[in-house]
């Protein structure tokens, strides 16, 4: 039941949400923040719950099942593991932050707050359905909120850039779409039930085919280059909230998606595929961090750089050996923090100077310093060092690939060493050097300082004390690395 | 079927047929009520003939029902009639053409 | 479990809640709380670790206090600080110059404004404590960790002045350079953490050892490369003497007890596994001996006080790292505590005095520093004595005086090593006795003035150390488990005698007229033999060009990976989709539709209006239907 309320509040809140700008000034953004807060006490539910007892495995935490039209095959279902409920935590906090720090928005708030809204459950949907027709849904779903949030809120070419990001993204999905209702058809009787097309052993060569269907989808959301276009564009266009989101919750989607299905579906697929995932991930790791050292967008040079890091994700997971995956899962969480409050810092400092262009930028150091150490911070933690859980990730990452290969551990040492180029590049433009122009701005205020605060501590406890995470993970690793030990 | 039949459908159609004409041809509103009126007069006649051959008192109700449906149409044309006197200063049905827009 | 080396975990604390408190609390604080938590942050740490070192030296010296242990998969990563006889020594060593050095700073920075100082403070803090978790580390997580958080340090403190696009060029370039480094060391370590399935060093060595020959190898070459590049070494040399655009201080610390001398300690941690690898043991001393010969050399070029103690710090390393690769890394330590010591009073003095000298830190500014800052040329002679090597007295002369005899003993190929070794022993005697001689000369009428007592107290303590340290170098080394190695009697002398032959060329640059005028000419080996210009052209420059190419600076198109697919769809589109644009069907539809617009047009005209013409309509309606139905009654 608590699982199907992390669905439901937030998508009925948004209704909500829509009618609530009336009942006076701020309610919606109150009333936004007290619908994930209540969602978050649902999860709390869920998390500490007793374990399902019709549950496939160990590794589930929660579940539910309720047949929705049987004739059909069609089953509400969702199951939720150590990942899932890592991945929704952190997309509910994300939530919380992004209504937060949109307090400054005026143009159609009761809208705005429902595509949060509405964002928020689609993810959460993606999270932890376990009936592919149910995910699928969900995973076209979220492109409508996220598809409003930058055509309506965003800045610059706004229209443009939204419909490259949802015709990406809706023409990668199909190939998800046709999969999934390809094995609905193969299967002994009609039923879209992750859990039986497991057991239905399909075989080895439309595993694979299949496998290119779900990694379509999965790829682009990721993303994974040459798929990769439409994010920088959506980034650096989207409203601050909207790039928080896209960044902490899109692209994690995609990643999610790749830690469960593959290994858990298509253990055949995926040993054929895997290496052609973990040269992507190699090939993207450096390709993002290069082009990211050449951005003169500040927004845009971020977004690079969660082509990189996504990129390592890729390479966890595609490396099928348990350290790395359980980075990969890691460097997701790390991932979603460090990127959002980037995001976050640069949409403040745009929201004062009205521009991201780093040539115009300057001088924070001396202006305002609050300002200066945060992005001191979560600099440290884009170029992931120790002590924050971005590290964690690489480091197992890297782990992982000298059980797997040692050129690709090179590869991702490289992107390491890119990564200060790139970091580096961001602080002396931005931080350092003289205050330029309209740079003399004003320090954080508490109302962005303590988003900051809360995405800075999840960095670094899960840096410094790894097992929080790590425990949580493993089960949920050791049972999408089972299928493949398989012979 | 008696001749007498006939002869009073043939004339009750003759009737019919006279006050369509005069209605199509003329165009004072007056003389048309009048026309309609002996178009009513037709099926009328109609109605009493084949009451009559058929030996069913229903036919003799029905004149009496047409009867009435005349006066009362005789009524409405002619305050409308009065209406239109007034309100257009004209007695001719084609100059009110406000259907048309 | 209540042990003595509970007090381990409170060594870094200290410094490392300083820095919080400094870099990340959101109090405001004046200036004379932000000088006093950041002294407080400093000296505890020494405070703490001289008893543990003490604690050390009367018995057990062998300790290990957990901090947490978890598994992943089948591997445990078990954290833990270690106390053994390298660690305290080096920890003593390190606590000690930190409380000094950032005790200076507190006079040396005094007119920064507060925001500055108080960045300044947490980054020296978080520096020192970065260093402390690197040297008291028990497994290679907390060893990493230190060892990256002083990347991270020395580039904010390098490029501390933020204003200046030199100092963050500067700062940029450690960063890029060492973080090379420690990538190679990253492998390393996870290497020894695939093998071993554990991260605590004393399990990670052997299982280092025990492990087949190319991974041995390779390990230990990367752990190597790992050294050479944070400590500055030849090829990683050239971020070093940039590195001077830092305040005074910080570059006291990065040479003397931190950052670039904690490539040594790495060595000297792992000298065991090193060890098994001959041929990376004999690539350590050659390089070794290289960087100290090559860094001394550079060093005697220098017009600036700054840049000639970067070379002498690269090239006294070198020293560390020749005696590390023929085995010998008790004498290398010792070394390194001795080097601590003199590199540390070098830099606190020459930043008193060039500080009074305006801020120019040219060697000109040096002049007449014996009257117009007497306690401060006074204590930068003895660092430049013990820097030198002067027999008997100093303490350098007892750690180097060990490594050449090491080298000696070491057969034919070390031989050879001696030789470039005392080279550069004569050289780094030349060099460090230029500025003392420029000193001498006599400008004006100067006034002798002394600086306060956080600049006097440092310096006078580190100066008396520089000469009290020099009978506790051989127990120094007897205490790590090795022994000072005595060469042959003549092979002494003739090493004594290098310092002396060097002050006389020191003398000999400094006084005679046409030779001050060469030297002041050499540019090529002033700028180290312009390796710095290679990597610039071999590297960066090629890295620049493909990043512009790539971002369509260079007129291609930005991002061409992610372009593809738009391309192919744009591509699609023409191919494919433009002929249906004018689909036949649909046209068809439209015509349609055209067309019930125009039947429209003509049925509207049959609505006249005419009650006379709608009533003709109804009747020849009905004449049809009547029509119709007498039609039906047809057989």
């Amino acid at each position: 039941m608590a699982l199907t309320a992390l669905i439901v509040l937030p998508l009925l809140g948004g209704i909500a949400a829509l009618f609530l700008q009336r009942f006076g000034r701020d309610a919606e953004r109150w009333f936004s923040i007290a619908v994930l807060a209540a969602a978050l006490v649902a999860l709390v539910v869920a998390w500490v719950g007793a374990p399902p007892e019709d549950a496939p495995g160990p590794q589930w935490l929660a579940m539910v099942r309720y047949q929705y039209a049987p004739a059909l095959g069609l089953q509400f279902l969702l199951a939720m593991d150590g990942l899932s409920a890592a991945l929704v935590a952190v997309s509910l906090a994300l939530g919380i932050v992004s209504v937060i720090i949109s307090w400054n928005i005026r143009k159609d708030s009761g809208l705005f707050h429902a595509c949060l809204l509405w964002t928020v459950a689609a993810s959460n949907g993606v999270f932890l359905a376990m009936d592919l027709l149910f995910f699928a849904f969900f995973w076209e779903l979220m492109l409508v909120p996220s598809f409003l949030l930058i055509s309506i809120w965003g800045h610059g070419d706004r229209e443009a850039v939204a419909l490259k990001f949802l015709v990406f993204n809706a023409v990668a999905g199909l190939g998800l779409l046709a999969a999934v209702f390809w094995m609905a058809a193969t299967a002994p009787e009609i039923t879209f039930d992750a859990f039986v097309f497991a057991e239905m052993g399909i075989p080895p060569v439309a595993q694979v085919w299949l496998l290119l269907g779900f990694s379509l989808a999965f790829l682009t959301k990721l993303p994974a280059p040459p798929l990769h276009a439409w994010l920088p564009d959506a980034h650096t266009m989207a409203p601050t909230a909207g790039s928080i989101l896209l960044a902490g919750l899109l692209l994690k989607t995609g990643a999610y998606g790749l830690f469960r299905f593959p290994g858990m579906l298509f253990p055949d697929g995926f040993h054929v595929l895997a290496p052609y995932g973990l040269a992507l991930g190699a090939f993207g790791t450096i390709y993002g961090a290069v082009l990211a050292c050449g951005q003169t967008d500040a927004k845009r040079l971020v977004a690079y750089t969660s082509i990189a890091h996504m990129s390592i994700v890729l390479m966890g997971l595609a490396g099928g050996v348990h350290f790395a995956m359980m980075g990969a899962g890691v460097e997701m969480i790390a991932h979603a923090f460090s990127a959002s409050a980037l995001f976050l810092l640069i949409g403040a400092l745009y929201d004062r100077t009205g521009t991201r262009d780093l040539r115009e930028l300057g001088g924070l150091q001396q202006t305002a310093p609050r300002f200066a150490a945060a992005f001191a911070v979560f600099f440290s933690a884009a170029l992931a060092m120790p002590g924050t859980a971005n590290f964690l990730g690489e480091a197992l990452v890297i782990t992982g690939m000298f059980q797997v290969n040692w050129v690709l551990a090179a590869v991702a040492l490289v992107s390491l060493v890119v990564s200060v180029v790139y970091a580096t590049r961001l602080l002396k433009r931005i931080v350092f050097g003289a205050p330029i122009r309209a740079c003399v701005v004003q320090d954080l205020t508490w109302s962005e300082l303590g988003p900051i605060v809360v995405l800075a501590t999840g960095t670094l406890l899960f840096g410094l004390l790894p097992q929080l995470l790590l425990v949580v993970l493993e089960p949920a690793v050791d049972a999408a690395l089972a299928p493949l030990a398989r012979p | 079927m008696s001749g007498f039949l006939t002869a009073a459908l043939v004339l009750a159609a003759g009737l019919f047929a006279v006050g369509l004409f005069g209605l199509v041809a003329r165009r004072g509103v007056l003389f048309q009520i009048i026309a309609l009126e002996i178009m009513l007069t037709g099926p009328a006649l109609a109605f009493v003939a084949a009451g009559a051959h058929h030996g069913d008192p229903a036919g003799q109700g029905m004149f009496v029902f047409v009867l009435v449906l005349a006066a009362s149409e005789v009524a409405l044309g002619l305050a409308l009639y009065l209406r239109l006197a007034r309100h257009a200063d004209a007695g001719d049905s084609d100059t009110i053409r406000e259907l048309r827009r | 479990m209540l042990t003595p080396f509970l007090a381990l975990l409170l060594v870094p604390a200290p410094a490392m809640g300083a820095f919080l408190l400094l870099g990340l609390g959101p109090a405001e604080l004046n200036r004379r709380a932000v000088q006093t938590v950041a002294l407080v942050g400093a000296v505890l740490p020494a405070v703490v670790m001289l008893p543990l070192g003490a604690y050390c030296l009367m018995g057990t010296c062998d300790g290990i206090q957990p901090i947490f242990d978890l598994t992943v998969g089948d591997a445990v990563v078990a954290l833990a600080l270690k106390l053994d006889p390298l660690s305290a020594i080096v920890g003593v060593t390190v606590t000690l110059i930190g409380a000094c050095v950032i005790g200076y700073s507190i006079d040396y920075m005094a007119k920064a404004e507060v925001p500055d100082l108080r960045r300044y403070f947490a980054l020296m803090n978080l520096f020192l404590a970065s260093m402390l978790c690197m040297v008291l580390a028990g497994d290679s997580i907390v060893l990493f960790l230190g060892w990256e958080l002083m990347g991270l340090c020395s580039f904010f403190l390098i490029a501390y002045h933020v204003t200046s696009s030199r100092a963050i060029a500067a700062g940029r370039k450690a960063f890029v350079i060492t973080r090379v480094a420690d990538a190679f060391l990253l492998a390393a370590l996870l290497l020894l953490f695939l093998e071993a399935g554990n991260v605590r060093l004393d399990a990670l060595i052997p299982a280092g050892i025990a492990a087949d020959e190319l991974r041995q190898g390779l390990i230990a070459a990367l752990i190597l490369a790992g050294a050479l590049g944070k400590s500055a070494q030849l090829p990683f040399h050239t971020w070093l003497p940039s590195a001077m655009a830092g305040p005074t201080p910080v570059s006291a610390l990065l040479h003397s007890a931190t950052m670039v001398a904690a490539g040594a300690f790495l060595l000297a941690r792992f000298a065991p596994l090193m060890q098994a690898v001959p041929l990376v043991m004999a690539l350590t001393a050659v390089l070794g001996a290289a960087t100290a010969l090559f860094g001394a050399a550079s060093a005697v070029f220098q017009k600036d006080v700054k840049r000639l103690l970067a070379y002498s710090s690269i090239s006294q390393i070198g020293f560390m790292l020749l005696a590390l690769g023929l085995g010998e890394p008790e004498v290398a330590i010792a070394h390194f505590v001795v080097h601590a010591i003199f590199k540390s009073l070098l830099f606190l003095s020459a930043g008193d005095i060039t500080q009074i000298a305006r801020g120019t830190t040219d060697i000109s500014a040096m002049r007449g520093a014996l009257w117009s800052r007497p306690l401060a040329f006074v204590a930068f002679a003895a660092g430049a004595a013990s820097l030198a090597g002067i027999p008997l007295v100093t303490a350098g002369w007892f750690s180097k005086e060990a490594i050449l005899a090491a080298a000696w003993l070491a057969g034919p190929f070390g031989v050879v090593l001696w030789l470039v070794a005392m080279t550069a022993a004569v050289l780094t005697a030349t060099y460090a006795f230029r500025p003392v001689f420029t000193g001498l000369t006599r400008i004006g009428r100067p006034r002798p003035s002394l600086g306060g007592i956080f600049t006097n107290l440092p310096i006078a303590l580190l100066a008396v150390a520089t000469f009290a340290v020099a009978p506790l170098v051989e127990p120094i080394m007897e205490f790590l488990g090795g022994a000072a190695p005595h060469p042959p009697h003549a092979v002494e002398l003739v090493g004594a005698a290098a310092p002396f032959l060097g002050i006389a060329l020191a003398a000999a640059l400094t006084f005679v007229p046409g030779l001050s005028l060469r030297v002041a000419r050499a540019r090529r080996m002033r700028s180290g033999i312009r390796i710095d210009g290679i990597y610039q052209v071999i590297i960066v420059q090629p890295f620049v060009k493909m990043v512009r190419w790539l971002t369509g600076q260079r007129g291609g198109i930005a991002d061409p990976v992610g372009s593809i697919p738009v391309l192919v769809a744009q591509r699609l589109t023409a191919a494919a989709i433009r002929p249906l644009a004018h689909d036949p069907l649909d046209r068809g539809w439209m015509g349609l539709g055209a067309g019930m617009v125009r039947a429209w047009g003509a049925g509207r005209r049959i609505q006249s209006g005419r009650v006379r013409d709608y009533a003709l309509a109804l009747a020849l309606g009905l004449a049809l239907l009547l029509l119709i139905a007498w039609g039906t009654t047809w057989r």
